[in-house]
């Protein structure tokens, strides 16, 4: 009788061990029950998820046998796990692209080609290079598009008795501003801080440099316009009135600005929709201008904004890639592009609904001028796109921090930053 | 094979075949990558000791091998310290004892992220709270001498009273009947820490130093919070594990992460060999 029960008890452990192992496998088994194929859509911007559902709905009102789900994934996690999933077969159906990545995906033959489902009259060039692998063949359907402005905090300005930035401000104006607004009220002025698209880059195209020629093979750090710009950009810290590296390693401008202690930093559009929400008292009290442009550029006039953009897409051999065509083809589409520009998750990459996106602040009452973002893009800069930034990017950065911190000069981390670049294009 | 070796063995399966699943089985891969030029989508070649000369030419990686053992310097010795003073307080008669071990206890149980978060907030230099009260602008986080020091700190506040749990269960195994003997021959209160306490504690407080080694030379999360991509002192600070996750999820190079994974296992390995070896000199199992 013992025996008996230490058997039943015993069979009934290993049992329960087999289902637990084999557990992890099984919720995709049963996705297709009844008829109905679900879709995952993975994001890593909670603040697009309510968006992103919204065009989701509208999609399976009209194709009830469909359902999809959309998940966030945090940034930092959305790239170690999507590419786990590819390699191992359990990438989600549809998935947001950033252009630090598509090419290698594209150009490894994980994405499908999507230039069937894309009219391309209704994308910039941008919007499509962003979208496009080094064939030049479209392996996304454009999402949305974005530039990046001059935000600052109207109460500073007035106090110091310097008028607001407006569309004819150079970068002399920006310094000699910040300087006015800390010698009257002890406040930071512009805060300019180590960062690409919010940071450098803008700087640099405005002064005719560029960082990257991917024809050419070469990094742009040598190139004339690129290090004077890039020396305006990095002495500012030098300054009384712009906190130094040390400080944003813990505070991030976005925070001191909120707080009144900063009066004008970089900011994208895309941030500017949560901002406006989480910071309720400071309404009307802040607003965004266009980017002031180079007194003095190498080439070109001056004006310029980095602009960059997601695309939605599939793999090429996903289990559901009929499906997920479909509803790809459907993001692409006016009416999946209005919904994304009236939820105010970003600017549409579809030509002609920019203003979708713009109405979102009025209705809300919120006053301020996003409208200067959708000016930029007449000299918007195509964000630099090249197969092997992930491989060079935190090696540029920390060369620029050495030169922050002093640990280096000037013209020995350019000289470093341009033989890492140009290392790292030839080995890809 | 008699039966009852093999329900042992039965038994003992299911947690044997999960390490060697989850465990074992990951390790053999790495160790593989390791000899790999692995990026992206699973595709590799063999490349040799390519990865391992790469990594021994490189200051970078020194210089982490370095703030690994340096930080086990700052945190085990301190640490291994307050938790046992702590282990003996809380084992005296004092009031609210259950209520102090809860409260030394806690940190264990917040999240690590959670901690670091806070942490960061009070170390700011310009805004934190610590230098409010100081007085002082230190640049806690940033200066590259001081910031592995203030994640020492943070990992030993959130460790002490895991720790002290820990050899709390140790003194209260020790016999009551020896403190007598030892008032009887004369002893005080600290002759009878050093020459009962200590020795009969030993094989807990080995055990509790062992583990401590073990997760300061893996520590990662707390330094990944509290130095960002973007901090001045990252070269300075940052470990091996947070070398290793910048090499391989990061940038992307697996297989060079994959090497500095085994470097860090053949250091971790080194120490625990040193540690049983000296163990024979001071640990006391008899009781």
């Amino acid at each position: 009788m013992k025996r008996l029960w230490k058997t039943i008890i015993v069979s009934a452990l290993v049992l329960l061990t087999v289902f637990a192992v084999s557990g992890c496998g099984t919720t995709d088994e049963n996705a297709d029950t009844g008829g109905t194929t679900t879709l995952t859509f993975r994001i890593w911007d909670t603040a697009q998820k309510d968006g992103m559902e919204k065009i989701a709905q509208a999609y399976m009102e009209k194709n009830p046998n469909i359902k999809i789900e959309v998940q966030v994934t945090s940034w930092d996690e959305y790239w170690t796990k999507l590419e786990a999933g590819v390699t191992s077969g359990t990438a989600p159906d549809i998935f947001w692209m950033h252009p630090n990545e598509i090419l290698e995906y594209a150009d490894a033959g994980i994405l499908a080609d999507c230039s069937s489902i894309v009219d391309e009259s209704h994308y910039s060039d941008n919007s499509i290079n962003l979208a496009s692998g080094s064939d030049g063949t479209l392996y996304g359907v454009p999402k949305d598009k974005d530039t990046v402005g001059l935000v600052y905090n109207k109460e500073l300005f007035d106090a110091a008795g310097v008028s607001y930035p407006n569309a004819d401000w150079t970068w002399d104006d920006l310094t000699a501003a910040s300087e006015k607004i800390y010698d009257t009220t002890g406040k930071y002025g512009f805060m300019a801080y180590a960062d690409e698209q919010l940071g450098y880059w803008n700087f640099v195209y405005q002064a005719g440099g560029y960082i990257v020629d991917t024809e050419a093979q070469k990094a742009g750090f040598e190139d004339e316009a690129t290090k004077e710009a890039l020396e305006f950009y990095i002495n500012l810290q030098k300054n009384d009135w712009c906190p130094d590296q040390n400080y944003f390693a813990q505070t991030s401008p976005g925070d001191t600005f909120f707080s009144g202690n900063g009066a004008m930093f970089l900011e994208g559009d895309w941030n500017i929709l949560s901002e406006c929400e989480n910071n309720p008292e400071m309404n009307g009290k802040w607003d965004v201008a266009v980017l002031p442009k180079c007194p003095n550029p190498v080439r070109g006039d001056g004006r310029a904004s980095v602009s960059n953009g997601l695309c939605n897409a599939t793999t090429a051999d996903g289990k559901h890639k009929e499906e997920a065509m479909d509803f790809l083809e459907f993001l692409g589409s006016e009416e999946a592009q209005r919904i994304q520009g009236e939820s105010g998750a970003a600017i549409p990459a579809y030509i002609g609904l920019e203003q979708t996106w713009v109405d979102v602040f009025k209705e809300k009452n919120y006053d301020i001028d996003v409208e200067n973002f959708i000016e930029m893009f007449d000299y918007a800069v195509t964000s630099p796109i090249d197969k092997s930034r992930p491989s060079w990017k935190t090696a540029v950065n920390a060369q620029l921090l050495k030169i922050y911190s002093g640990s280096q000069t000037y013209e020995e981390g350019l000289q470093n930053m341009q033989d890492l670049v140009d290392q790292a294009m030839v080995g890809y | 094979m008699n039966s009852e070796a093999k329900w042992g063995y039965g038994l003992v399966a299911p947690t044997i075949i999960g390490l060697l699943i989850l465990n074992i089985w990951p390790f053999i891969q790495t160790l593989i990558l390791s000899f790999t030029n692995a990026k992206k989508f699973g595709s590799y070649d063999f490349v040799g000791l390519t990865n391992y000369v790469r990594m021994f030419q490189s200051t970078e990686f020194w210089q982490a091998t370095w703030n690994s053992i340096y930080f086990c310097i700052l945190t085990v010795p301190v640490g291994i310290i307050l938790a046992l003073l702590l282990a003996v307080f809380l084992n005296s008669k004092i009031k609210g004892k259950v209520v102090f071990r809860a409260i030394y206890f806690l940190p264990m149980v917040v999240a690590p992220v959670a901690v670091a978060m806070v942490w960061k907030w009070m170390f700011n230099s310009n805004y934190g709270i610590i230098n409010d009260v100081l007085g002082l602008h230190i640049d806690w986080l940033t200066n590259p001498h001081l910031a592995i020091v203030s994640c020492a700190v943070v990992s030993i506040w959130s460790s002490v009273g895991y720790d002290a749990v820990l050899l709390l269960s140790g003194l209260q195994n020790v016999p009551k009947t020896l403190y007598e003997a030892a008032d009887l021959d004369g002893a005080t209160k600290i002759q009878q820490f050093f020459h009962v306490t200590l020795p009969m504690v030993s094989p807990t407080l080995f055990m509790v130093i062992i583990m401590r080694l073990m997760s300061s030379l893996k520590v990662y999360d707390i330094m990944y919070m509290m130095i960002s991509e973007s901090n001045p002192a990252l070269l300075d600070t940052q470990s091996l594990m947070y070398l290793f996750y910048r090499e391989s999820f990061v940038i992307g190079s697996k297989g060079y992460g994959s090497a500095i994974v085994v470097w860090t296992v053949v250091l971790i390995g080194i120490v625990t060999a040193l540690q049983f070896w000296g163990q024979k000199k001071w640990v006391n199992y008899d009781v």
